[in-house]
């Protein structure tokens, strides 16, 4: 009998053995910690696939970039990166993840048709699809109801112009013993905004060949801005922003009638508990602009275990994951079937309502100014602030932006316009 | 039996000797290698002689700003945040009730994270919203400054606010050891012949603490120099414009924002020199005014 027990235990033993050899575990890195239940889609993916485990790498946002590059060029990537537009690009160009073409093609889920345009964009861009979105966000007007309501002007939509942004800031600006104590719209403050209402004024900021296009609409816009700011004060100054983040937002202080921001910013903004507000798509100038922010799933081209990689990915972009993201970050997916279910939307008690505004703005926005590096648009921003509080003239500022882009990208990826 | 005991002893110094070249050494050498190259940590290194250089230095180039302010903040950050520490030592070693406690709250910034102090001096010096402006209004200032934008306040305001870093608190610490080292008798000598607090102060107690004033000076300049990055970055990020773009600052932008890894290498590799310099000069101008026998 003591044999036979034996003999069982250590049968058992073998068995469980063997199945732990089954068990493929792949390296998953991203900046963003992992969501709580019931929105950990790692977790979801685990449990439907119970032979792949993921091991998770977090990886702070400040030194997100640099590390996945270190480990890269060390051969010790993660087996599914999670990977900012900048550095799509420059992963694809050394090699060190795989074109995805024939897995999307394969893939009985998965379809190049059932995303948002920018991301077929930036597949011819690159002439392969390099990777999957894990989620987006773009840029959009936010604006006080109550105060457009007590001065008796109509919300804004998306046929807005340039001029009915000015027309309405001017009539939302209160000036009290010549202090200005309501704005009509706050300062620029993420520094993506400069470039998604630039490119409304003309310039395509990154076109099709992937180059940066710059000069006359920079110019005409940050004229115009400079005089709503000192001329007619209906913006208010520059402030400092950390990373794209200001300390004192006057939007959400009720001080000012209309801000652009991130769609992120409804996750805060849905706090509000003052007033009513909502959103709009940025106003259109010559044409219908905004910036698209995301990170896009890629397979590490030296991972052993790619298929299994795959198969994370293409969970993460099922309906099943898409939810679980969209819900957990608030951000919308870029798969439009799922995209119009609206999983994204968490609305506050004051707003907002109208999420057409984040839909409508997927259809023209582009990856623009996040396929450049940071340190060039982060850059640029500083001196588009100091050109806006009148520290440098506006075409200083446009040359020395293109100069500088110049020598960051070279002479052949820099069109000016004029 | 001597040179077994060298190699026992050289066994246990090897840790420390093997992290050196690892983790200090290397990297050093590294750099001074890549300051010669293009590099975008994709491609291979390309050999560019003294091209980084050359652009670093050519008129015209955004590095003379960077070196500017960097100079001027590690002047003004310097005098301010060692005058500061020697002025609280001082306040902390009289002899009234409640040092302790006053020692304590002196102390408190010293120990604030960094970010949680910078994000808080941003909405204290906000134009619209901070407090500073709001005081200013009550006494009838129509149009207050906008602080951190403003290149006539900016870089005196981060001179200022640097008196609020742990760097800070902790010379104030070593002032105040210092302080009570020196010897009670020559005061109270100096007070029979009728010297007056100032004359105590400039001819017992600043040549008392001299030492110790040098070391400050000295580890303070080269914190200034090289670790402003802790304090600027998250304050201003470096602008409005360039002005505020210490070279710290402007190593970590080249470096790992826009992957010109060579030409950051470069400009660390100035850096160095310049801190090199600096504190050699410190070191050689002491002998003049550094007592070490009291």
């Amino acid at each position: 009998m003591r044999r036979l027990m034996v003999f069982l235990t250590l049968l058992v033993g073998f068995a469980l053995l063997s199945f732990a050899g089954d068990v493929i575990v792949i390296r998953y890195a991203h900046w963003n910690a992992l969501p709580p239940d019931p929105y950990n889609y790692v977790k979801a993916f685990e449990e439907k696939y119970p032979n792949i485990k993921v091991e998770f790498i977090q990886i702070p946002e400040a030194e997100y970039s640099q590390k996945l590059r270190s480990m890269a060029l060390a051969g010790n990537a993660p087996d599914v990166l999670c990977l900012w537009e900048a550095d799509l690009a420059d992963f694809a160009r050394a090699g060190w993840i795989v074109p995805l073409d024939d897995y999307i093609r394969q893939s009985e889920k998965l379809s190049v048709d059932d995303f948002i345009p920018a991301v077929k964009q930036l597949m011819e861009l690159q002439g392969h699809l390099y990777g999957l979105p894990w989620c987006f966000a773009t840029e959009i007007l936010y604006y006080n109801k109550d105060i457009f309501d007590k001065a008796g002007i109509s919300y804004p939509n998306e046929n807005w112009t340039w001029k009915d942004f000015e027309e309405a800031a001017r009539k939302l600006t209160i000036v009290e013993n010549g202090k200005v104590v309501q704005y009509g719209c706050d300062a620029l403050g993420f520094q993506g905004l400069w470039y998604s209402l630039i490119g409304t004024f003309g310039d395509k900021i990154v076109d099709e060949q992937g180059r940066f296009v710059f000069g006359k609409g920079a110019k005409e816009f940050l004229r115009w801005w400079y005089n709503l700011t000192n001329r007619y004060k209906v913006v208010a100054s520059p402030q400092i922003t950390t990373s794209g983040v200001v300390s004192a937002d006057l939007f959400m202080a009720g001080k000012a009638a209309m801000a652009f921001n991130g769609s992120w910013m409804t996750s805060v903004y849905k706090d509000i508990k003052d007033f009513n507000w909502d959103i709009a798509p940025i106003p259109k100038g010559v044409r219908h602009y905004s910036t698209l922010h995301t990170g896009f799933f890629a397979i590490n081209a030296k991972s052993k275990v790619k298929d299994a990689a795959w198969k994370f990915i293409e969970f993460c972009m099922s309906e099943k994951g898409q939810e679980l993201i969209n819900k957990a970050y608030n951000n919308p997916s870029a798969r439009i079937s799922i995209l119009k279910k609206g999983y994204y939307r968490v609305e506050g008690p004051k707003g907002p309502r109208n999420w057409e505004a984040v839909e409508k703005t997927a259809e023209f926005a582009e990856w623009g100014y996040t396929l450049l590096p940071p340190g060039l648009t982060f850059d640029l921003v500083k001196d588009f602030n100091a050109a806006i509080l009148g520290q440098i003239s506006v075409d200083e500022v446009v040359e020395r932006a293109i100069e500088k882009a110049k020598d960051i990208l070279g002479e052949e990826r820099v069109v000016v316009t004029k | 039996m001597q040179r077994a005991k060298n190699k026992v002893a050289y066994l246990f110094i090897s840790p420390w000797i093997i992290g050196f070249v690892l983790f200090t050494g290397g990297p050093i050498i590294a750099v001074f290698l890549l300051s010669f190259c293009k590099w975008d940590m994709i491609s291979t290194p390309k050999w560019v002689g003294f091209s980084n250089y050359v652009k670093m230095f050519q008129s015209g180039s955004e590095f003379w700003t960077v070196l500017e302010f960097t100079l001027l903040y590690t002047l003004l950050s310097v005098l301010i945040s060692v005058s500061w520490a020697l002025l609280l030592a001082l306040l902390v070693n009289q002899k009234v009730k409640g040092t302790r406690f006053f020692g304590f709250l002196y102390f408190v910034p010293a120990v604030v994270p960094i970010i949680a102090l910078t994000f808080a001096f941003q909405l204290i010096f906000n134009k619209e919203l901070g407090i500073v402006n709001y005081l200013l209004a009550l006494i009838g200032v129509k149009n207050p400054p906008n602080w951190l934008m403003d290149p006539s306040y900016v870089r005196w305001l981060l001179a200022v606010l640097n008196i609020y870093t742990f760097y800070t608190g902790q010379m104030m610490l070593i002032f105040d050891s210092a302080l009570k080292e020196v010897p009670k008798e020559l005061y109270e000598a100096a007070e029979i012949d009728g010297a007056g607090v100032f004359t105590r102060f400039l001819r017992i107690t600043l040549p008392a603490i001299s030492p110790i004033l040098l070391f400050n000076l000295v580890t303070a300049t080269v914190n200034s120099l090289s670790m402003s990055f802790a304090l600027i970055y998250p304050l201003t990020g470096g602008g409005p414009g360039k002005l505020t773009q210490a070279i710290s600052l402007d190593i970590y932008y080249n470096a790992f924002k826009t992957f010109r890894l060579g030409y950051a290498s470069a400009e660390a590799v100035i850096l160095f020199i310049i801190t090199a310099i600096v504190s050699l000069l410190m070191f050689i101008l002491s002998k003049e005014w550094v007592y070490y026998e009291v």
